[in-house]
């Protein structure tokens, strides 16, 4: 177990006293009639990996703008280190973007569009040319520096972009879909090429991704997005296993969700009646008046074959197998159960896939925890 | 083994390419190399009082004796008489000036259209496409309207207060610069527009996120990559203008004497159509040179990326 210490200097938003080193305060962008921002406050501490997560028109994107001084807001303040910079301009923020598009200048060489931001701040001529050497060193590009943005692959320009918006030696980077233009295998591992980049520079990441797993992979906090509010803050774990809202729970992984209402509580744990059969007993956060109209969400890997099926049993639904979706390491099974609706498993291929007795149109029996999923109330 | 015989697939992709190519050059052929030609011949012959009004460049004089006259004296004469130099050098100091003017006032003119609110940019557009509907003679006549003593411009100046007489700017060299720049604007804005607006704007917010003020971003990125544009725009005025023969035969004055107003003298009054061809070839020349060199460095600059 970490003590509390190391805990609170691995997870510093967990911290009462500490100091967040990006400070958005209530801010709102509107564009026209349309909210794009919608009165968005969020703690970001140094060192962080933070991820805007969302499906496009989110305002994930207007949100890191802001941050950039690309856009301003329309109401609310940015503050970096203590500073209100909510009306400082682009070219005098402390903070360096990579653009989804990589924006590199096409009439320079590698070489010079590391050096471009350098040039900008008038460093001395010997200093900049160690200090582009040392960025194209540091994301192994250092024999493509005399080349031109056309002439590389889409993995070598996201490099390139890196190495120029790193190049300042920045205190918060911006990262606009960093890996947006990559194929998977390359996503992949750029993704860890990133997280350990980040860690060994120190310097704070604020990224913006529609994919998930993206977001949970090299983040250490995520903020998902919707119509321009943020829906939930929290770290990946957090975000996948106790989803605070139903919005939260569909748009990361996939998830079975029952509706029904609040019967009993029962110490931390709560009985919940749904349509689809008996009453679900499931552990609560949070006390819960009865008759409260809830939702229990489950994750289909939580879901098991259930052995002894009984009349009586809570957690359990009777089904046939619909389809089945072979991936390989698992198999998803979709179940119609009682009233009709589709309950998704996932189960691990532990036996060759012909060696399974579960195939389609069977009888199964499923069952899972009462710590298994969470109950939501919105 | 006998080498296949070529499939009618074959044969057909053939002559279709050939067409392809074949159509261009004839064109080519037909209305350039023909009349450059001829315009050529004429340049090497001597005037005559005939019809046509030079002497034919060969001619059999006996059986089997086929004499050839080339005569030179032509360019000879354009290259001494300095009456022919300065008018060449007097039309390339005002396609030079016109073509810089032309740029220092469309380049802010594209600039601020394509930077325009999407609804908005057709509307401009059209508002510089718009004289086009007016006859070019027509236009350049209503300039006289407008700079002849008594005209629009003085009668405003003089009412409000800020000349006493009209200022005398029909058939002076200024009037040529005002005419040409009027004329040919058009054909500088839209190249520019054209370039400009292909210009990705991120790469100007990626210029400011790196600590780029506005106008260093202008200097360092939009203008560089609107390079192209600046060339083409720059010789569709530059070349038509060197040439230009009504803008200086209606504005200009006795002192503007630039190479298309000689050209026509030449051809038309005094009847000398050999020395007018030589003139016309000299231009040519001269023309062909700068378009040379930028499609050099044209070719330069798409050597350095492949």
């Amino acid at each position: 177990m970490a003590t509390l210490a190391e805990r609170r200097s691995l997870e510093p938003w967990q911290d009462p006293k500490a100091v967040p080193y990006l400070r958005i305060d209530r801010v709102t962008k509107k564009f026209g009639d349309v909210y794009a921002v919608d009165d968005v406050s969020l703690e970001i501490f140094q060192g962080e990996f933070f991820s805007l997560l969302g499906s496009s028109g989110c305002g994930k994107s207007t949100l890191l703008r802001m941050l950039a001084g690309l856009e301003y807001p329309s109401a609310g303040r940015i503050y970096i280190d203590g500073v209100d910079v909510t009306d400082v301009p682009a070219y005098s923020r402390p903070v360096n973007m990579m653009f989804q598009s990589y924006a590199l200048f096409p009439h320079m060489s590698v070489e010079q569009n590391v050096e471009f931001g350098l040039k900008q701040d008038r460093m001395p001529r010997r200093e900049r040319g160690e200090r582009v050497g040392e960025m194209l060193d540091l994301l192994k590009i250092t024999e493509l520096r005399k080349r031109r943005p056309d002439q590389l692959s889409g993995g070598q320009r996201q490099r390139v972009a890196l190495a120029r918006s790193l190049a300042k030696h920045p205190k918060l980077l911006l990262l606009d879909e960093p890996l947006g233009a990559l194929d998977k295998r390359l996503r992949e591992n750029t993704q860890f090429e990133l997280v350990n980049l980040q860690e060994r520079l120190g310097i704070t990441f604020v990224t913006v991704t529609h994919d998930q797993e993206e977001a949970m992979t090299m983040s250490t906090r995520i903020a998902v997005m919707d119509a321009g509010q943020i829906m939930q803050v929290d770290t990946p774990t957090a975000i996948y296993e106790f989803p605070t809202c139903r919005l939260v729970a569909e748009f990361i992984g996939s998830i079975n969700l029952f509706e029904g209402k609040v019967v009993a509580t029962e110490g931390n744990q709560v009985l919940v009646e749904t349509r689809v059969g008996r009453p679900m007993r499931m552990r609560a956060f949070h006390p819960m008046v009865l008759g409260t109209p809830v939702t229990v969400a489950v994750r289909p890997e939580k879901m098991r074959l259930c052995a002894d099926f009984r009349d009586d049993g809570v957690n359990q639904l009777k089904g046939r197998v619909e389809d089945i979706a072979y991936l390989g390491d698992v198999s998803i099974y979709r179940i119609r159960v009682g009233d009709g609706a589709l309950v998704e498993m996932t189960l691990t291929n532990v036996q060759p896939r012909t060696e399974q007795a579960l195939t389609w149109e069977q009888e199964v029996a499923i069952e899972w925890s009462p710590t298994s999923g969470v109950v939501l109330t919105e | 083994m006998p080498a296949p015989l070529p499939s009618a697939s074959v044969r057909h992709r053939r002559m279709s390419r050939l067409v392809n190519i074949g159509i261009p050059y004839l064109w080519l052929g037909l209305f350039f190399l023909l009349p450059f030609a001829i315009v050529l011949q004429i340049s090497l012959a001597e005037p005559a009082l005939a019809q046509p009004p030079y002497t034919a460049l060969w001619q059999w004089v006996d059986e089997g004796l086929l004499r050839i006259e080339i005569n030179l004296r032509n360019f000879m004469m354009v290259a001494q008489d300095d009456l022919y130099l300065s008018a060449l050098l007097n039309s390339l100091q005002v396609a030079v000036i016109c073509t810089l003017l032309c740029l220092l006032l469309g380049y802010p003119m594209a600039y601020a259209i394509a930077t325009a609110p999407e609804r908005w940019r057709i509307t401009l557009l059209m508002l510089i496409v718009l004289p086009f509907w007016t006859s070019f003679l027509i236009r350049v006549y209503a300039w006289i309207g407008i700079l002849k003593p008594n005209g629009l411009l003085n009668d405003a100046l003089i009412w409000l207060g800020l000349i006493d007489t009209p200022l005398a700017i029909l058939h002076t060299q200024t009037a040529v610069y005002i005419g040409v720049v009027y004329s040919y604007l058009p054909f500088m804005i839209l190249p520019l527009y054209a370039n400009l607006t292909r210009l990705d704007p991120s790469l100007l917010e990626a210029a400011a996120d790196l600590g780029c003020r506005p106008m260093r971003a202008f200097l360092r990125v939009t203008l560089p990559l609107s390079m192209a544009g600046i060339v083409a725009g720059s010789m569709l005025v530059f070349i038509p203008v060197v040439g230009e023969f009504v803008i200086p035969d209606l504005l200009g004055g006795p002192e503007s004497l630039m190479v298309g107003k000689l050209l026509w003298s030449e051809f038309f009054s005094n009847k000398d159509w050999p020395l007018a061809s030589a003139l016309a070839i000299l231009l040519l020349a001269l023309l062909v040179v700068p378009f040379v060199m930028m499609q050099r460095l044209q070719q330069r600059m798409e050597g350095s990326r492949p």
